[in-house]
């Protein structure tokens, strides 16, 4: 078995040394992950990070990406909110660098917003996927900052020749399913929450398996439990392959044999 | 072996989950690796009366020596005393399990004094819930949050002389009581970071640590491989997933 972890933050809280990014490799080995996809610390310095913040946080996931290319790819993390300039010019120097093949977005704000269109112009220019946080609001009730999958899914839905990652399964449930359906450039994450029963399966059924990518959002949740959700579901086999490895090896066109 | 301390048989309104009948309830829990396990009824959980759920778990376990009845009481009822007592009728008990959040009693309340005895006297154990779900994705119109850390550590400061198992416990809650109080054990469905056994198990004791998977409403394999994947001693595994509960409920 081989797996990619689409969401994990192996930098959190303090810069990571190389030897702290050597162990969650090991930890990813023992769990069969054989690529984890570096998103940031993306709440270092709060929801709305100004220019020099994000460069401080994509210096470190870039350092990750940098010293262990086999291991890490990396997301570049922005703010829409700081306008079209600094959106293009901070993904211009991500992907100067080795290793960046996405981008990251957090909660600055929700995707309905009208500054999203710059990112999707990077996105477009780049020719990268977009990874919206997003979580149901009706019980969190931070729909400024928060991206309900209503918001991501209209974000989809406006940029249609834009591939676009819909983070957190269990945190936007089975409405935000429904929400994803029907939209072939918008993919569905299972990181995030504890393993809810039933959501694998109905993202499958209406999603298609091709549209689900296993994550884990390391270090806040267990691998082995985001793992097993997967492995338990009842759908076939090759399907829990292709949630595991394949579908996001060919979204971002991973070099893995 | 392993042995889940809180699995739950009957419907549940708000998610697609699978209600299965007893014998398959228990041959999906072995195809997971679980011989035993303690079992409620999620039909107490609303019902203004818990006892017909309660039934309902006595009559569809009844064949299934696999799946051990926990009935859910509700001690802000009047009639808890002659529930109780028609539980134990109905089959041999090992614990009775409390949700004072979905019962809507505070656990300061002053007739648990005369149902702990009551307990005591049985020699029965107590499970305490102190959530079903993740508060951020209940059902829209119930607006109801696990039972308050403060209420748990009155609770084991009022009865020290009982030992209580807490289901549904997160680990920032566990970290708040371990400091003060010994008299109670976890089970770990709703513990969960990264390495969530390695890094508990320096702050409180494998001992008092046991396996649940909160089936059906979350993944039983989630939940199992939790303590399989654990990069933790063997011993561990063992007491965590076994002995502990072995011990606790007298298997």
């Amino acid at each position: 078995m081989r797996i990619i972890d689409v969401h994990t933050h192996p930098v959190f809280g303090t810069k990571a040394t190389p030897a702290q990014l050597q162990r969650w490799i090991d930890h990813g080995r023992r769990h069969h992950i054989v690529h984890m996809i570096v998103l940031g610390d993306v709440l270092l310095f709060g929801p709305t990070p100004n220019a020099a913040q994000l460069r401080h946080i994509n210096d470190d996931t870039a350092r990750a990406a940098r010293l262990f290319p086999d291991y890490f790819t990396a997301f570049c993390y922005l703010n829409p909110l700081l306008g079209e300039r600094a959106v293009m010019r901070e993904v211009e120097r991500c992907v100067a660098q080795p290793g960046f093949r996405g981008i990251k977005l957090e909660i600055a704000n929700n995707a309905a917003h009208p500054c999203m269109r710059h990112v999707a112009k990077a996105a477009r220019t780049f020719n990268l996927p977009v990874l919206q946080h997003s979580w149901s609001v009706v019980n969190i009730r931070n729909s400024q900052h928060q991206s309900d999958p209503s918001t991501t899914a209209l974000f989809a839905r406006r940029n249609p020749d834009v591939k676009i990652i819909m983070a957190h399964l269990t945190g936007i449930g089975f409405r935000g399913v429904l929400e994803a359906k029907g939209l072939p450039n918008l993919y569905v994450d299972t990181s995030g929450g504890f393993p809810e029963e039933g959501l694998i399966e109905y993202a499958a059924e209406h999603l298609g398996a091709d549209h689900v990518l296993y994550g884990s959002d390391l270090p806040i949740r267990e691998n082995s439990v985001t793992i097993g959700r997967i492995l338990g579901a009842r759908i076939s086999a090759a399907d829990k392959q292709r949630m595991l490895f394949g579908n996001t090896a060919r979204l971002l066109n991973l070099p893995l044999n | 072996m392993l042995i889940d301390t809180n699995a739950n048989l009957g419907p549940w309104p708000f998610t697609p989950v699978p209600d299965r009948p007893a014998r398959a309830f228990a041959a999906h829990l072995a195809a997971n690796g679980i011989r035993r396990a303690l079992v409620s009824h999620l039909g107490a959980v609303f019902l203004p009366d818990p006892m017909p759920a309660n039934r309902q778990l006595f009559a569809a376990v009844r064949r299934t020596p696999a799946l051990l009845p926990v009935p859910i009481l509700n001690p802000a009822l009047r009639t808890w005393p002659e529930q109780l007592a028609e539980c134990r009728a109905a089959a041999p008990l090992r614990a009775v399990k409390l949700l004072p959040n979905y019962h809507n009693y505070n656990l300061r309340a002053a007739h648990l004094t005369e149902f702990m005895a009551a307990l005591a006297a049985a020699k029965l154990r107590l499970v305490l819930n102190v959530r079903l779900e993740d508060e951020r994705h209940k059902y829209f119109a119930m607006r109801l949050k696990g039972v308050p850390v403060k209420q748990l550590a009155q609770f084991l400061e009022r009865f020290p002389k009982h030992h209580v198992l807490f289901t549904g416990i997160y680990k920032g809650e566990v970290e708040q009581l371990a400091p003060k109080h010994e008299n109670f054990s976890v089970e770990i469905s709703f513990c969960e970071t990264t390495n969530c056994l390695e890094l508990m198990l320096p702050k409180f004791p494998a001992r008092r640590l046991m396996l649940g998977t909160c089936t059906p409403l979350l993944s039983t394999r989630g939940e199992v491989d939790k303590l399989r994947g654990a990069h933790i001693p063997a011993r561990a595994k063992e007491l965590i997933g076994s002995t502990n509960a072995q011990r606790f409920f007298g298997l």
